[in-house]
């Protein structure tokens, strides 16, 4: 591995920016402590356990990053506290009416971005962009039938994930995100969501907004409800393997007062995991074309496979990802891009292959508290796939191929980590199982 | 055999470009004169005034678009001279002087959006006079058109639309330039407004998917550069308005069409789509949609008129400069050169005169001007061309 020389370094620690994020950041001390005590309210008001009707915790990763090159022959390392979410599950009528809530503090944290070579999206590139505050806040309404006890029907309502492609990659192994994360979850957005379970078969349709988040406190735009869909069809042939194809159409999603270019998103995918809940593998497919009318301009394709495994205290994971993204014009700061864009036209389409290993251990993991430090290293590959190029990987970055080391450790209370993307019967679980796949804490 | 066919049909779907750009049978070569090499940003806008011509800059290729580069334009082969470097800007997308010479407007973009105006006393150094950014030139100045309206010199900016902020435009008073005044302002566009056109007291925006509006500013009734006072609107077939040009034929002195340039998506170095919209603008209140240019796997940008001879200069990015026949009666053909829509394909009608640069490699042409019996180019990927027009030879 070769690590250039590192003549700039900073630590971002998200606290020292703007007085929003202190404010913010300040917030984020007696949240996490009402998280904590919230079961312990809730048992007391109720007299039943607290695990059977509300679920409560937090979670966090501490993490310093070392990219080379970052950017124009530059290494840069960095610290962050990234991923800083609370989530809640309310369920107190046995899926009749529940409430699921996240809120994610990367807007305080994370005003910046995250080094992640290759990433893009919401006006950030080559950084990852911090996600809304009020991650998702929906509610849900089930009726089991059969006596599977896994059939039934449900309606979503709320602001969180639309029924397309995988889980978030907050919900896998990896503290790095794969750079399709725009390419295979469609997420933020204000979703109406039907789904329909008969035994195996998943059915999933969801109407929403199309345009995405431009900032950590962005919502929704109202006169943008409703104006794309999307449709999920998944088939659960075991309950550890889960196989899905989704659509989506998204109306003008870079461009938030409308007149952008629309996307039309394909997904498949392949997910397994062992009955012990210690290995899992993912296998996905994902293709956006973007179209303006009825006329696609240009397509994005995205392969990722990626493993974990466990051992006791240790686990290992293994991702190669193979993802084409657009090169957009940047701005002062070449870690942001404009938006929205100030035309239709792209500067180019790069090809990254990206190649993550993580090794992990878990110290502490206990019901209450997991602490698991980890590192990962990951190596990019970028080219151009159009030629000439209005973005030459070689040129900007100084090479074209980009090392990536990452230390840090995640630290969780309360809740396990539920998988991300899926609500009422859609989620691949049998009512009151208490987790949907791996553990968070077992990663 | 099938067998066969069908490789050959997969690798060529593999191996072409996406875009190849298809050559108008009859059109004559634009030759080359000279050109001037920028390897290590890409170029944009180009101005030409007297032996100097200044070229802007975009993006980020090695280097961030924040210079202004400054050729002596006397010889066939374009030498730079100097750079101006921009600082707090990544793009600067447009440039003009003013009618006078004394000026030089530079759009800036991502952020501020802001017009750096520049002294042109001497016009191989140009010295800043001022810097005018306020809240509503922000994210992004994307063009700005300066003109002289009833003896006053106004600029006339087209402001990028930003998160939570919708397209405008700024109409600036540029009568003391070390101090330019903000006299109207007004959402537009949508999504973008992208260029403007200024002459004889009429305003034409270009609204992209609102196609191009005509505002009285002092031509024609009441309306000022202060109140613009709407006249009439068109949208273009297809939308993404971006750029117009009011013809005035000194040949008979009508003034009967304005060319819309249509920007479609492209991908730089490599595609472009959007044709040239030829709008009967003789009733101002009604304006139409009568005739159309296209040509294939390229689309158009800024446009420069020899309108003592009736050639459109249009810049095609990947396809190069376009030069184009635009005399006569552009609203009448034959059957077989009419699209579907009735509309008259000026490319079927054999309009198109000449082509270039050619020969010469990719390329990826901005804008064009015809200037003192020869036609410069910006090209974003090589730097600047020096082409001898229609019918002129080289030197």
């Amino acid at each position: 591995m070769r690590l250039q020389s590192a003549p700039y370094t900073e630590l971002d620690c998200g606290v020292g920016g703007s007085p929003r994020s202190v404010v913010a950041v300040h917030l984020l001390f007696p949240l996490t402590l009402l998280a904590l005590l919230l079961p312990a309210i809730a048992t007391a008001q109720v007299g039943r356990h607290v695990s059977d009707i509300l679920d409560v915790g937090a979670q966090a990763i501490g993490v310093v990053t070392r990219e080379s090159p970052a950017i124009q022959g530059r290494a840069l390392t960095e610290g962050y506290l990234t991923q800083p979410a609370i989530m809640a599950e309310l369920d107190p009528w046995s899926e009749l009416l529940s409430l699921k809530w996240t809120l994610n503090l990367e807007g305080a944290t994370l005003k910046r971005g995250e080094l992640n070579a290759g990433i893009a999206g919401e006006g950030y590139i080559d950084r990852r962009h911090p996600h809304t505050y009020l991650h998702e806040l929906v509610l849900t309404s089930a009726k089991r039938f059969g006596s599977d006890a896994v059939s039934g029907a449900s309606i979503t309502l709320g602001k969180g994930f639309a029924p397309f492609g995988t889980d978030d990659p907050m919900a896998r192994p990896f503290e790095k995100y794969p750079i399709n994360h725009h390419l295979a979850q469609i997420l933020e957005r204000a979703v109406a969501i039907g789904a329909l379970r008969t035994g195996g078969l998943i059915f999933e349709g969801a109407a929403f907004n199309g345009d995405e988040p431009t900032g950590p406190g962005d919502t929704p735009n109202r006169n943008r409800y409703w104006d794309s869909w999307s449709g999920r069809i998944t088939y659960v042939p075991w309950p550890q393997g889960e196989f899905q194809t989704s659509y989506a159409r998204v109306k003008s999603p870079e461009n938030p007062t409308g007149g952008g270019a629309d996307q039309r998103k394909q997904s498949a995918s392949i997910r397994l995991e062992d009955v012990q809940h210690s290995g899992y593998a993912l296998f996905e497919w994902a293709h956006t074309g973007d179209y303006v009318g009825s006329t696609r301009t240009f397509a994005f394709t995205s392969l990722l496979a990626e493993t974990w495994a466990r051992y006791d205290q240790l686990s290992g994971a293994l991702r190669i990802e193979r993802t084409e993204r657009p090169d957009e014009q940047r701005l002062v700061d070449a870690f942001r891009t404009p938006i929205p864009a100030t035309d239709l036209s792209i500067a180019g389409r790069s090809r990254w292959t990206i190649v993550t290993a993580r090794a992990a251990v878990s110290l502490v993991n206990s019901r209450s508290f997991t602490m698991e430090p980890f590192v990962e290293v990951a190596r990019a590959d970028v080219s151009p796939t159009l030629r000439p190029s209005g973005f030459d990987p070689r040129q900007f970055y100084g090479s074209d191929r980009i090392w990536s080391v990452s230390v840090g450790a995640r630290l969780a209370f309360g809740m396990s980590h539920m998988r991300m993307g899926r609500y009422g019967v859609a989620a691949t679980r049998k009512p009151n199982a208490k987790v949907g796949g791996m553990k968070m804490e077992d990663m | 055999m099938r067998f066969a066919i069908l490789i050959c049909a997969i690798l060529t779907l593999a191996c072409g470009s996406d875009n190849p750009v298809t050559p108008v049978p009859g059109s004559k070569d634009l030759a080359v004169v000279g050109a001037g090499q920028v390897s290590e940003r890409y170029t944009g806008e180009i101005w030409v005034q007297g032996n100097v011509a200044y070229t802007t800059t975009w993006g980020f290729r090695s280097a961030p678009g924040n210079a202004v580069k400054i050729w002596d334009v006397s010889g066939n082969v374009p030498t730079l001279i100097d750079s101006l470097i921009v600082p707090s800007a990544s793009t600067l997308g447009d440039i003009q002087a003013s009618d006078d010479g004394q000026l030089l407007i530079v759009a800036t973009e991502f952020s501020p959006g802001s017009i750096m105006i520049y002294s042109l006393a001497n016009p191989v150094k140009p010295q800043l006079i001022s810097r005018y950014t306020t809240a509503l030139t922000d994210p992004g100045v994307h063009t700005a058109e300066v003109q002289r309206v009833n003896g006053k010199l106004y600029a006339f900016l087209c402001i990028d639309p930003g998160s939570g902020s919708a397209a405008r435009l700024v109409i600036v008073d540029l009568t003391d330039p070390a101090a330019p005044t903000q006299v109207f302002t007004a959402a537009m566009g949508s999504p973008y407004v992208h260029d403007v056109y200024v002459r004889d007291g009429i305003l034409i925006t270009a609204l992209w998917n609102q196609g191009i509006t005509i505002w009285d500013i002092g031509g024609v009734g009441s309306g000022t550069v202060a109140n613009p006072i709407v006249l009439g609107n068109v949208i273009t077939i297809a939308g993404h308005a971006h750029n117009v040009w009011w013809f005035h034929n000194a040949l008979n002195g009508e003034k009967r069409y304005a060319f819309v340039g249509e920007e479609g998506p492209g991908a730089i170095g490599v595609s472009a789509g959007g044709d040239i919209h030829v709008v009967d603008v003789s009733n101002f209140a009604s304006p139409r949609e009568v005739a159309f240019f296209h040509v294939d796997g390229a689309g158009t940008h800024n446009f420069s008129v020899d309108e003592s001879r009736g050639i459109l200069y249009a810049a095609y990015y990947n396809g190069g400069v376009r030069a184009i026949d635009i005399t006569g009666n552009l609203s009448s053909c034959a059957d077989a050169d009419k699209a579907q829509d009735g509309r008259c394909d000026l490319a079927k009608m054999g309009r198109e005169l000449a082509h270039g640069p050619n020969g010469v490699g990719p390329v990826y042409i901005w804008g064009v001007q015809l200037l003192a019996s020869r036609v410069y180019a910006s090209d974003m990927l090589n730097g600047i061309w020096k082409l001898a027009p229609v019918p002129f030879p080289p030197d």
